[in-house]
């Protein structure tokens, strides 16, 4: 089926099997990487974009979904090489280590901020609460998005 | 090596772990972002029974499918049996009784088949055409069952994979005003769950050369492992450590890379392996389960006279490392408390679930919680405080460890306890009034002990290269694996204080067998202790070798030389000085020199390393649920390389042991099936559960480890499922000790 998207800010029209998955487009078709897979049902949250402003698992989503949608992944946070501050943050505050849970756990905070630039706390450990990290006890990261937040 | 507190510059700071930037960007290429030109797809075909023989394989309509390369049965593959535990040839307890695909099945996820396509899609719709008949055998679910039962063999010896009984010290004949308590601990198989699963690409080429590009704990021992099994000379194989999303001890072993290296050679192609999330939580590894019976006695006053524990290690369908794992076991607890006599039995089985072996701790958590469950029976059992009971056992600084006869180095357990209990508030929080209401708080701790390196078990040694560039930039070459803690950052650091350099003018390398030097692998805490003395002494000789250049240069004695920030000078003609960069340009121009050295590190101890948890906990009543609301961390570092990591290493470490106390188990029914194979249903802790962490670092240095430091990532672990069980127990009066506390165990007590 044909159909036409936006994907960090780039427009496409391709021909795509109906029943791909939003993170294989990404990663087979388009190359981003940067999308990990950690479990395949929504659980994990590694795979978590933005689709029309918000966070969604790109697992659960299948191609026709994204008809005339505009998807960010996080090949789009920098802007003209110089890094979102919410990288920035996550950087300085350690809350990176083995990083496979990064780019899902950056879109989902992104996702936070666009709506809510002043968040708690709590409105942060929730935001998250779909993306599992099993290094970093997710104290640091919760901080990274806390001082990104003050930043803005 | 006894340097600690002079004027550190890199040493002792914050810096965001090495590839930190790729990170975030997404730009970081893990094996499972991988692609090559020619590249197929490996999907497997796993046992979805638990214990049978393979009466007849049908691969035709498999085959038959378009887009189908090859596929692989026991009929069409090696029948040579390997241990995936091997780190190198000729190693003790080593027990060969795995193929690549099996005959008789052992367990739910045991191999079968393996399907090569030019799409994972194809492989996949491949794998569901191949048609197997079984002779179904009995399941034996428990080393209990598997032990009892005679008849039933999972692997031709029987189900005793080993026991063995090591005894300490001389029991003492009185036996009067002395108090016996016994405990019993159950703990269950546990995931991994790091975010990546097990995923490896490998590579057959024209010149009879296989490459691997692996996310693994220890590249040369994947090497060990392919290049026998494959029977193809070291040479001819290159193990290149990848980035990987995580390890925990789930990728210590060889699991996927045998299979993904045969199937390459096999087609000749670059072939792609990647497990999904139930390939991964049913047929990689497991933390062992363990059940371990604990007997103290004790004086009235609270000395411990003698300990004698029974152990019983459920290894899972296949040995891999199960037997050390036990010895691992039976050697922590004098590293903890002065026992005067100690005995250890264990019995190692097989049993028809998934396979179990390495996991961050190694041993030290199970036997740690079953130890630190019965100190707490001990001390309620002799109405006296917990705190002041432990203090009269724990081990002092410089004790000798029972088990090894090494010294335990400056252990401060007791300095731990002290300073945590003090800030945590220990005695107003135990000894209030305790809640009657539907949520009732209690607090609990437990006290842990580790090691630092292998030295005194194994042998003990890393090597690694330090040259210097033309610029004045060094490239350190490594046998190294980041798992993804800031290893390479740390040892950058190190590297960095001796040769008085901004850390981002060297680069470290990990490890590449054909490349870069011999490195054991990541495991066993021995990372910064004993690979980070090494890149102290490599770089230590390095900046002797250009102080001798830079004396040429001066024509000074080297001992009239000053360094500081990658630049020499003559004491007291700080105006004149030179750079590096003049150093290294010079040596190879004028006097014909090129400054690399390569130093092999020998451990020579092997001290303990020390951890005390504070928990405080609040348990629902009605539902069972448990929410952790404080949490102390106090940790004997010696020295913190990189405070930021270390935080990172302990809070991700109580995040993983929360885990293991209250939720995690993977599952498996009689009949051996796996009833929790996916996310939906095992529950990994997510951020609105997870307290914060509060941590205290206590560094005292006095071993060898490089400026003082000792082990984190494994000890970060060990204590908490002790700290919270104790905290439930002494909220609600129970002696729960059947991990985890699940809501309905919990519920069961009230």
């Amino acid at each position: 089926m044909q159909i036409e998207f936006n994907v960090n800010g780039k427009e496409y029209k391709m021909d795509i099997c109906p029943t791909m998955r939003l993170v294989d487009l990404l990663r087979e078709k388009l190359g981003l990487t940067g999308t990990k897979e950690g479990c395949g049902e929504g659980e994990c949250g590694s795979c978590t974009v933005i689709m029309g402003g918000k966070a969604v698992n790109s697992c659960l989503v299948l191609a026709p979904q994204i008809r005339g949608q505009e998807i960010l992944t996080v090949e789009a946070l920098a802007k003209d090489g110089q890094l979102d501050g919410l990288q920035e943050s996550f950087i300085s505050n350690s809350a990176i280590q083995c990083g496979y849970c990064t780019p899902g756990m950056l879109m989902s905070a992104k996702a936070l901020l666009m709506a809510n630039s002043n968040p708690s706390e709590e409105e942060i450990k929730i935001a998250i609460s779909g993306n599992l990290c099993r290094c970093t006890g997710y104290n640091k990261i919760v901080n990274a998005i806390k001082e990104a937040a003050e930043g803005n | 090596m006894k340097v600690l507190n002079k004027d550190l510059k890199y040493v002792g700071q914050t810096f965001p772990i090495h590839d930190a930037p790729q990170k975030a960007r997404g730009e970081l290429v893990y094996v499972s972002d991988m692609s090559l030109p020619n590249m197929l797809h490996a999907k497997l075909l796993l046992s979805p029974i638990a214990h049978g023989l393979i009466k007849r394989i049908d691969t035709s309509r498999a085959e038959a499918l378009p887009g189908v390369i090859k596929v692989f049965t026991y009929l069409n593959s090696p029948n040579k049996a390997y241990s995936r535990y091997r780190i190198i040839p000729n190693q003790e307890f080593c027990i060969e009784d795995e193929r690549l695909f099996t005959e008789k099945v052992r367990f739910v996820g045991d191999r079968i088949a393996a399907v090569v396509a030019n799409s994972l899609e194809t492989a996949k719709e491949a794998i569901a055409l191949i048609q197997v008949d079984y002779e179904v055998l009995p399941v034996l679910s428990t080393p209990e069952e598997a032990l009892r039962d005679k008849t039933t063999k999972i692997h031709p010896a029987g189900n005793l994979i080993y026991q063995y009984e090591s005894q300490l010290g001389e029991q003492a004949l009185l036996l009067h005003d002395c108090v016996d308590v016994e405990t019993a601990t159950h703990t269950q198989k546990v995931h991994h769950a790091t975010i990546e699963t097990h995923a490896c690409v490998a590579d057959f080429n024209s010149s009879g050369k296989l490459t691997i590009w692996a996310g693994c704990q220890g590249a040369f021992g994947v090497r060990t492992i392919v290049a026998d099994l494959l029977e193809l000379s070291y040479n001819k194989v290159r193990v290149i450590k990848m980035p990987m999303g995580g390890s925990f001890g789930g990728k210590q072993e060889a699991i996927i890379e045998p299979i993904t290296a045969f199937l390459a050679k096999e087609v000749r192609r670059p072939v792609k392996l990647i497990f999904d999330r139930k390939d991964c939580i049913i047929a990689t590894m497991t933390r062992p389960a363990t059940s371990s019976r604990i007997k103290t006695r004790v004086t009235k006053d609270g000395i411990l006279i003698d300990c004698m524990v029974d152990t019983v290690v459920d290894a899972g369908a296949y040995a891999t490392s199960s037997v050390d794992n036990a010895y691992a076991m039976s050697k922590k607890i004098c590293k903890l408390y002065r026992i005067p006599y100690y005995k250890h039995q264990s019995k190692i089985a097989y049993t028809n679930t998934p396979v179990a072996g390495g996991a961050r701790g190694w041993g030290a958590p199970e036997i740690m919680t079953a130890l630190e469950i019965h100190m707490d029976a001990v001390a309620k059992m002799l109405a006296m405080d917990l705190v002041e009971f432990r203090l009269k056992n724990l081990v002092h600084p410089y004790d000798r460890d029972k088990a090894s006869s090494l010294s335990l180095g400056n252990a401060r357990v007791i300095e731990c306890l002290e300073k945590g209990a003090a800030i945590f508030g220990w005695s107003e929080r135990y000894n209030r009034e305790p809640d009657k209401g539907r949520y009732r708080r209690g607090v609990g701790f437990a006290c842990a002990a580790h090691k630092n390196g292998m030295y005194g078990g194994f042998p003990e040694h890393s090597t690694m290269t330090l040259k210097m560039n033309e610029d004045g930039s060094f490239i350190l070459n490594t046998g190294l694996h980041d798992l993804g803690c800031g290893t390479l950052t740390s040892i950058k650091q190190i590297a960095a204080e001796v040769l008085d350099i901004n850390p981002s003018y060297i680069t470290v390398l990990e490890a590449d067998t054909e490349y870069g030097p011999y490195d054991f692998g990541s495991y066993g805490s021995r990372v910064t202790y004993i690979c980070g003395a090494c890149a102290f002494e490599v770089a230590k000789r390095v900046k002797e070798k250009l102080l001798e250049c830079a004396s040429l240069i001066f024509r000074k004695p080297k001992q009239y030389l000053e360094v500081a920030n990658g630049r020499v000078w003559i004491i007291g003609h700080e105006q004149q000085k030179i750079s590096y960069r003049e150093i290294a340009t010079t040596a190879k121009i004028k006097d014909n020199t090129d400054i690399i050295i390569t130093h092999t590190y020998h451990g020579t101890s092997n001290p303990g390393v020390y951890a005390v948890h504070f928990a405080e906990v609040e348990v629902d009543t009605k539902t069972g649920r448990v929410r952790i609301t404080d949490y102390l961390a106090v940790h004997d570092i010696g020295k913190a390389i990189n405070p930021g990591m270390v935080e990172g290493q302990i809070q991700g470490g109580v995040q993983m042991g929360i885990g293991y106390a209250l939720y995690e188990e993977v599952k498996v029914g009689s009949d051996g099936r796996i009833l929790n194979s996916s996310f939906k249903d095992y529950h990994v802790i997510n951020a609105p559960d997870m307290p914060t962490v509060n941590i205290l670092l206590i560094e005292q240095g006095g071993d060898e480890g490089p400026y003082g430091a000792k082990s984190v990532g494994e000890i970060a672990f060990v204590p908490v499922a002790a700290a919270v069980i104790n905290a439930v127990n002494n909220c609600l009066g129970t002696a729960l000790s059947d991990m985890p506390l699940t809501p309905e165990k919990i519920l069961a007590t009230l």
